[in-house]
């Protein structure tokens, strides 16, 4: 098989998968819960046989639609980024399949849960695969509506649907500014193909700005980052593959593959975005009492880490090069050659970047479905103060929950130590600012991460749904043990080589003195969160922090209500008024004018009514005086 | 042999029609008004065999023969039609035959 007709049976396989489950599987859950498992078996499977078995170099595309000048092509373009960016969907994704198998197993609408869990790898993988802008528009809705649907899964609750309704909508704000990104990019471009684009583009600001609404709406970057934290909502493994791992990934992914198109000001832009949602989220997190909220804060505050070191590995290449079309942005880490094989370069940064991606997605999506785990085990509560003691009773889900927390704090040997590090030095190099709110971010990171920890495994069961606690079963605890372990080895540059290719060589690495400064920083700024975290907080029914300063929690507790609020404030005062007012404009000027009109017309038809009065002489005189004033006009006389 | 000039014919027409006219606007059976239809149009056929006589040409009568085919056609479809409303409704005064308008 050639590899182009492979990966268009990753992309097509799990929309295969969809359609049968919907069609013919929607009362056999089980079944359809198999064929769901089976097909995203096989991607990961055909995915594997790509990365690993042949260059990185499929480029193809199909024209789709034609509107005389302006045609729609859909195609693949699979190169080292999507190669690595398929891995972490197609492995993640088949792993988050398995334990749904298992999590899932008692729930009513199953079929419609696999169903939507296929066709939402149908669209990341689109997204993955995409060689031009608009197809990537495409899949990238696609990816909404299948969040929509699976946030959605327990639609019965009113705060469920609400959800799954903020989240739709948010991600809709972002696209408009997408859409119009793409819109322009054609025509200032006259191509949305990436591959073109990398040859030659114009030199604008605005483009790569518009575009990052796309990636502010889906990666919930700061100001629409409300979606993500209600988006918890949703299934467990729908949070661990969707809006943690993968879908909310997307954003950034996007971002590397329009890398050619970034301006120095929009990556400043950029850049404080990514840093100011990292530190935001991580001040929300403190003061969670939901242990899938606390993970939403968490993936927040990363993918800020992910987008800030976007907009600060550009930075540098640009103030080095002068050149701004030619698309490469990296510092002479590459040879010539690579450069000439290469179809679109990327910078340090995005390739930092993408490497926290592929580590966050191990950790995040093993620490999700470690909470599924004991949310199973604890006969579904989800208040980490009623948890407690479960270091015991879950054995496996602790070790490698632990394994996860220790990741994502940066634990030098694991894989969060290594990207968390890249893009920390990257900001020291770049801009102290940054560098110093990410260093507090890290530090919050490790605080409300033990936190978390301590109270959910540690101390005395504080409830009897806790106490009663118990180990899950296989299908649970194998994908945990599998992320556990990409968690401990992926940051390791053998592997991620491998993964990533070229990629892999644009990480930033620190060297000499820098790398010692950066290893001390982040070993004081581990230290730091997590030992205070652990002193701090008592296994106790209350948070301690609520009763040691109530100021500074409500202050917390504030900060995370403010956008919500801002945003009532928004849609009922402003926006509600703007629609009465519009509502008002309309019934008085156009119901007038239309309605008028027509009733106008009414009128004329009432008056002609009366001529039909039933009796034939009337109409015999009518005919007559129509005979008359017929013969009068073939006359002449008038 | 009484020879009759043009115009007598013509007033005799007139006079026919106006007759037919007049019955047609005023007559409540309709199986009168059908008949003072008919005079109308004989009238018309009167004259225009009148004028094809004096003219001494053939156009005139080569439009009766048309005029009377047609006649026929119609005086079958109208005289059905009242036979067929008289058995639905038992009657055939104009003024009863509102019903479409109530």
């Amino acid at each position: 098989m050639q590899p182009v007709q492979t990966a268009l049976l990753v992309l097509l396989l799990p929309l295969a998968s969809a359609v049968v489950i919907a069609l013919f599987l929607r009362k056999q859950g089980a079944l359809a819960s198999y064929v769901s498992t089976v097909a995203a078996g096989i991607i990961a499977a055909l995915s594997l046989k790509l990365i690993f078995g042949g260059a990185h170099d499929i480029n193809q595309s199909w024209e789709w639609l034609r509107f005389g000048n302006f045609a729609i092509s859909l195609g693949i373009k699979f190169d080292d980024l999507a190669a690595l960016m398929l891995f972490v969907v197609s492995f993640v994704g088949f792993l988050i399949h398995v334990f749904s198998l298992g999590y899932m197993h008692d729930d009513g609408a199953r079929a419609r849960f696999f169903g939507g869990l296929s066709i939402f790898m149908f669209s990341m993988l689109g997204i993955v695969l995409a060689d031009n802008l608009f197809m990537i528009f495409i899949f990238w809705e696609l990816v909404g509506f299948s969040s929509w649907l699976l946030i959605n899964h327990y639609h019965e609750k009113q705060s469920a649907a609400d959800a799954s309704k903020k989240a739709f909508i948010v991600n809709r704000v972002g696209d408009f500014g997408f859409l119009l990104g793409i819109i322009m990019c054609y025509w200032s471009n006259g191509t949305v193909n990436l591959t073109q684009l990398g040859d030659h583009h114009v030199y604008s600001t605005m483009i790569p700005l518009l575009l990052f609404c796309g990636a502010m709406g889906k990666s919930a970057q700061m100001p629409l980052q409300v979606w993500l934290p209600d988006a918890m909502e949703g299934p467990t493994p729908v949070s661990a593959l969707i809006h943690a791992a993968t879908m909310v990934a997307a954003g950034i992914f996007m971002l590397c593959r329009i890398n050619v198109l970034m301006v120095p000001d929009a990556l400043t832009v950029i850049m404080w975005i990514g840093t100011a949602t990292a530190l935001y989220a991580a001040l929300c997190a403190i003061v969670q009492s939901d242990i899938k909220k606390v993970l939403a804060y968490s993936t927040l505050s990363q993918l800020g880490y992910m987008v800030a070191a976007f907009g600060l590995g550009g930075d540098s290449g640009f103030h080095s090069t002068t050149q701004i079309s030619s698309g490469l942005l990296a510092n002479g880490q590459h040879t010539p050659l690579q450069v000439v094989t290469m179809t679109m370069a990327i910078s340090g940064g995005a390739a930092a970047a993408m490497f926290h991606l592929t580590t966050h997605a191990f950790f995040k999506a093993l620490m999700f479905l470690g909470s599924g785990s004991v949310i199973v085990g604890c006969h579904h509560e989800q208040d980490i103060f009623k948890m407690g003691g479960l270091n015991k009773k879950m054995p496996v889900t602790f070790v490698t929950f632990t394994v996860g927390v220790l990741a994502i704090i940066g634990m030098p040997g694991l894989a969060g130590f290594f990207s968390k590090d890249a893009i920390l030095y990257l900001a020291m190099e770049n801009n102290k600012g940054v560098f110093a709110v990410l260093a507090i971010t890290a530090v919050l990171t490790a605080f409300y991460m033990i936190r978390m920890w301590k109270l959910t495994f540690f101390g005395e069961a504080r409830s009897k749904d806790a106490s009663h606690a118990h180990e899950s079963g296989l299908s649970l605890t194998l994908p945990l043990v599998v992320l556990a372990i990409l968690s401990v080895i992926g940051g390791y540059s053998g592997v991620f080589t491998k993964l990533a290719g070229y990629v892999a060589h644009m990480v930033p690495e620190a060297e000499g003195s820098a790398h010692v400064t950066i290893l001390l920083v982040s070993l004081v700024v581990m230290f730091t969160g997590a030992g205070s975290a652990w002193f701090f907080y008592q296994s106790a029914a209350t948070d301690t922090l609520e009763q040691k300063s109530r100021l500074v929690f409500n202050g917390l507790t504030q900060l995370k209500e403010s956008f919500d609020n801002l945003y009532n404030y928004y849609v009922a005062k402003i926006q509600q008024r703007f629609a009465m007012l519009l509502n008002f404009i309309d019934h008085v000027l156009y119901q007038g004018a239309i309605q008028g009109l027509a009733s106008f017309v009414g009128l004329f038809g009432y008056g002609a009514r009366a001529l039909y009065v039933g009796s034939i002489h009337a109409y015999v005189y009518w005919f007559l005086l129509g005979l008359v004033l017929l013969w009068g006009f073939a006359a002449g006389i008038f | 042999m009484i020879t009759a000039s043009l115009n007598s014919y013509l007033v005799v027409s007139a006079l026919l029609f106006v007759f037919g006219f007049i019955g047609v606007l005023l007559r409540k059976n309709t199986l009168v008004i059908f008949m003072c239809l008919e005079l109308m149009l004989l009238a018309s056929t009167l004259a225009l065999v009148a004028f094809s006589r004096f003219n001494a040409t053939l156009d005139g009568n080569v439009f009766v023969f048309f005029i009377l085919t047609i006649a026929a056609a119609e005086v079958a479809v109208g005289l059905a039609i009242i036979v067929a409303l008289f058995r639905k409704r038992h009657t055939v005064q104009v003024e009863e035959l509102n019903h479409l308008k109530n």
